[in-house]
């Protein structure tokens, strides 16, 4: 069975781009476009990885890293947050928060899949 | 797939974006102080330069990201948004549209000219975009001895040491051996934790960089050693040097309550200048509510309609809408938010005169009181809290002297807080006073014939029982509590805000009740089930995560309805009963596992449909004696869905177990 | 229960269960289609089910139920006649299911006769009286004893 991938951003391009790149890969790809929503699908669907932009309305990144994190169901998934090069107060602060991983912005489509392989595998 | 050319998705949104940004600096020009133009610029270019570089617009990326580094410091305080940076950021948003729409036609000169001006505003020499490092691959091979133990919660935070194990291995020759030397005995082993360790002798012609590449996300937490093998080795643990510092402390912005923006509002310490605001009858702002209300709905509805539309254009307008009514409704729902304290002061006043007249030296204290709620919540807790403070003041705080013979401070203490958790607030009152006296609290309950003697209940479930309607073990009602409103009564309030209320205590160590709270009354986050024909809404707050039913357990006759979810039993309740549906069940039924105090239960339903955001509608007068619900929404296609009461629904179901344990 | 004297009153008539009743039609909001319903599990079946009204949820009352009428599927007649009504001084709105809604009347305050508690099939505590107009005989319910007694 395919694995699926929660992949959240506000940005609808960007959205688009993930799941053009990861389906084609042979991964199942559903959209949130802001924290709330994304937890919302979290709560109601299974997934293998979640990837998240930090900086969204409605409910930011890092307070969606942590909320998942309450739940058991997500213990033990991979949690993979966007950043942008100058982060790295950023980067301690989401793996504070119970990221696994990240990915710096700007990012080819072939540096996101090797991403994902290597978070989950194919 | 649409089949949209996504660079022409990407010069849409940015044709979006950037009108928002020009309107977000108009507006801080006016208002050079105001926090949230800001934001919306930073965002705005920001996601400029992240995608544009994602789809091809190096130019615009590479210009964006000077503005974006400008925009960053003066949302830090590190510059100012003055006139003339705001001009600079104004000619730069032209540039930038021509460097998306039509490239060719970009003047570099006219680029160069901002960007000089920009430096100059900002005092600093414009860094080019940093590139991406190339590496360089040695021919030579070597080997390595790699030796590595992840930190104790690395699989709880996602991370697979296989997958690490594999893409070593994928370098190049690898001979693996696994560390157990720190795997505990059985009876101590926790299968979350990762207590096996990794050694490798690897032979790779890649460089030792790429070894530890491989580690790149949980090097901070690992003992990693990467040694040569057969050349001169290093003595001693070789650690990768921590990259990252310990974390900066947390900017507003990122903190804080989720669903509103709160810019208007003043952090803790900071002053705001008072002059800017209106008085505003309370009754407009409702009105204001309600209109939202209906917005949202309509959207829902808009969206619905247009759900099989391949014109991309409907569907891109119907996105701005629910932006915008989203934003409008967070703008709403943040006018609002009042801080918490305008509650908790009053009771200063209240624990000064109660302990005067009960004759017992009380201190009370207070956290979190700048945390916000909407505005009627905090006006129908009063009465709540009031009759909990008085509680404890009252049965809950032991004498001086009794005090002092328990080998505690003879002052009492009480202590108020709150602070947001997510999408909720949580605010609790603890005493350090005598704490709750379990047997006399199951002497009742068994003398009112609420629990069947002898029955098995835990800490939780006991003190549960208070908030029955006629349950009071105080010995004696004094003047200040024990008359008039109970805790029912708290219950019953704190339940029509669509909240919980937990209760622990330690005998002799004191009482902590825990209101778990919305942020607001007017907007529910639902999981939309299917039950029969019914469509209903379970509050997402509560709901955990959803299963499949499996097939043997539903054959099995119903007298133990308990579902395994990884290790744990967990009761769960047929909704269709709960409801009377006559119509078929589902061949594949639903759980939906939800939490309810420190309970989890897992309700079937036929169909999980989705999550679900709109507007609670309040239950008629008519409907006031039905349990099970605690309000109507309208679903996107028009037609009315319960919004399920989970407390209630629990309870009964909880009922039905004790009266199906006592047969 | 006799309402004597002269007044008059302006009454919407509508047919239910092969009857005809009069409704203060001061009380009636709006008159809407037959619209889809969502059952209520748990509520007292006089209001089993909710609509939307406007974006409001309004309880979709079935007289029918508290007269003993048979229930027959809705037609291509059938209307919900929205009202509010005073219960415990609290204005309430409800929407009552209608085979066919007729016109509104006066109903003339010398015609309203005194329930006969003869020939009722149904409770006379319900019924404020009866009326007349041409041969029909119309039914004045006392829809606020509908809504608060059992």
């Amino acid at each position: 069975m395919a694995k699926t991938i929660l992949a959240v951003d506000d940005s609808a391009s960007m959205r688009q781009m993930v799941k053009l790149t990861l389906s084609t890969a042979g991964y199942q790809v559903v959209e949130a476009a802001d924290g709330r929503e994304a937890l919302a699908k979290a709560k109601s669907g299974v997934f293998n990885m979640v990837l998240t932009d930090l900086n969204m309305p409605n409910m930011d990144g890092l307070t969606l890293i942590r909320e998942l994190r309450t739940l058991a169901s997500y213990r033990g998934i991979p949690i993979v947050f966007l950043t942008t090069e100058s982060g790295t107060d950023k980067k301690a602060e989401a793996k504070a928060a119970g990221a696994t991983a990240w990915i710096v912005k700007p990012f080819q489509q072939d540096q996101l899949l090797g991403l994902v392989r290597k978070i989950i595998g194919a | 797939m649409t089949g949209a050319d996504p660079g022409q998705v990407f010069r849409e949104e940015a044709a979006e974006l950037l009108a928002d940004l020009e309107s977000a600096l108009l507006h801080l020009e006016q208002n050079p102080t105001d926090r949230e133009p800001l934001d919306t610029a930073f965002r705005a270019l920001h996601t400029i330069k992240g995608s544009g570089s994602m789809f091809g617009f190096e130019a615009a990326a590479s210009f964006t990201h000077h503005l974006e580094s400008a925009f960053d410091r003066m949302r830090k305080g590190e510059l100012a948004a003055t006139t003339a940076m705001i001009g600079i950021a104004l000619a730069a948003k032209d540039h930038i549209r021509i460097l998306i729409d039509d490239p060719a036609s970009a003047d570099t000169a006219v680029g160069d000219g901002i960007l000089a001006r920009l430096a100059d505003q900002s005092g600093s020499a414009a860094v080019s975009a940093p590139l991406h490092g190339e590496r360089d691959d040695e021919e030579s091979r070597a080997t390595w001895r790699v030796r590595f133990r992840l930190a104790p919660d690395a699989l709880e935070r996602g991370t697979n040491p296989l997958l690490l194990l594999d893409e070593l291995r994928g370098l190049g020759e690898a001979e693996i051996v696994a560390l157990t030397d720190d795997v505990p005995p059985l009876e101590e082993l926790d299968p979350t934790r990762c207590h096996i360790g990794w050694e490798l002798i690897l032979t790779t012609s890649h460089p030792r960089s790429t070894i530890e590449d491989v580690f790149i996300f949980v090097i901070d937490e690992t003992e990693l050693t990467i040694e040569p093998v057969s050349a001169t080795s290093e003595p001693g643990v070789e650690q990768e040097p921590v990259p990252a510092e310990m974390p900066v402390p947390v900017p507003a912005m990122v903190a804080g309550p989720a669903a509103p923006k709160a810019e208007p509002v003043p952090e803790k310490g900071r002053a705001q200048p008072a002059a800017n605001s209106i008085r505003v009858p309370a009754e407009r702002l409702d009105d204001l509510m309600d209109q939202v209300g209906e917005l949202v709905i309509a959207h829902a509805r808009l969206k619905q309609l247009i759900a099989d539309s391949v014109d991309l254009q409907i569907k891109s307008v119907t996105e701005e809408i629910e932006r915008l009514s989203n934003g409008l409704r967070d703008i709403t729902m943040g006018i609002r938010m009042v801080p918490v304290d305008s509650l908790f002061g009053r009771f200063r006043r209240l624990v000064r005169d109660l302990s005067q007249e009960l004759g017992k030296d009380v201190l009370l204290t207070m956290s979190g009181e700048e945390t916000e709620l909407d505005k009627t919540m905090i006006e129908r807790l009063n009465d709540p809290l009031v009759h909990i403070i008085r509680n404890s003041l009252d049965h809950g705080l032991e004498p001086a002297a009794e005090r002092v013979a328990a080998g505690k401070a003879p002052q009492g203490r009480i202590h108020l807080s709150a602070r947001h958790a997510g999408t909720r607030v949580l605010m609790t009152i603890r005493d350090d006073g005598r704490g709750l006296d379990r047997e006399r609290i199951r002497a009742k309950a068994e003398e009112q014939e609420l629990i069947p003697p002898g029955a098995k209940l835990s800490d939780a479930e006991l003190f549960q029982l208070i908030f029955h309607p006629g349950f009071s073990t105080a010995r004696a009602l004094t003047s200040v509590s024990g008359r008039g409103i109970g805790m029912d009564v708290v219950k019953r309030t704190i339940d029509g805000l669509r909240g919980t209320i937990e209760v622990s205590s330690l005998p002799g160590g004191g009482t902590e009740i825990t209101l778990g709270l919305p942020l607001t009354l007017a907007i529910i986050d639902g999981l939309l089930v299917r039950v029969g024909q019914g469509r209903y809404v379970i509050p997402l707050f509560a709901v955990e995560e959803c299963v499949e039913l499996p097939a043997d357990v539903e054959r099995r006759h119903a007298n133990r309805n308990f579902l395994n979810i990884r290790g744990a039993l967990v009761p769960f309740l047929r909704l269709r009963d709960s409801f009377a549906v006559r119509h078929p069940p589902d061949p594949y039924q639903k759980i939906v596992i939800i939490s309810s105090g420190d309970k989890r239960v897992g309700l079937v339903v036929d169909q999980v449909l989705g999550d679900h955001q709109t507007v609670i509608k309040s239950m008629s007068k008519l409907h006031a004696d039905v349990a099970n619900f605690s309000g109507a929404t309208i679903l996107g296609d028009g037609s009315v869905a319960l919004i399920l009461d989970i407390a209630q629904i629990v309870a009964a179901g909880q009922t039905q177990e004790l009266r199906r344990e006592a047969c | 229960m006799a309402v004597t004297g002269t007044e008059t009153f302006e009454a919407l008539t509508l047919g239910l269960g092969g009857e005809i009743f009069a409704i203060d039609a001061n009380s009636v909001h709006e008159i809407l289609d037959i619209v889809p319903q969502t059952e209520v599990p748990g509520a007292p079946p006089l209001v089993g089910h909710l609509i939307n009204v406007r974006g409001k949820v309004v309880p979709l009352a079935d007289l029918r139920i508290r007269f003993g009428m048979e229930r027959t599927p809705p037609t291509i007649d059938t209307r919900v006649v929205v009202v509010e009504i005073l219960l415990d001084d609290e204005p309430t709105v409800v929407g009552l299911l209608a085979d066919k809604v007729h016109e509104v009347t006066s109903i003339a305050g010398a015609s309203i006769e005194d329930t006969p508690d003869i020939g009722m099939r149904w409770n006379p505590d319900l019924i404020k009286g009866i009326g007349k107009r041409g041969d029909d005989f119309i039914v004045i319910p006392d829809i606020v004893r509908i809504f608060t007694t059992h």
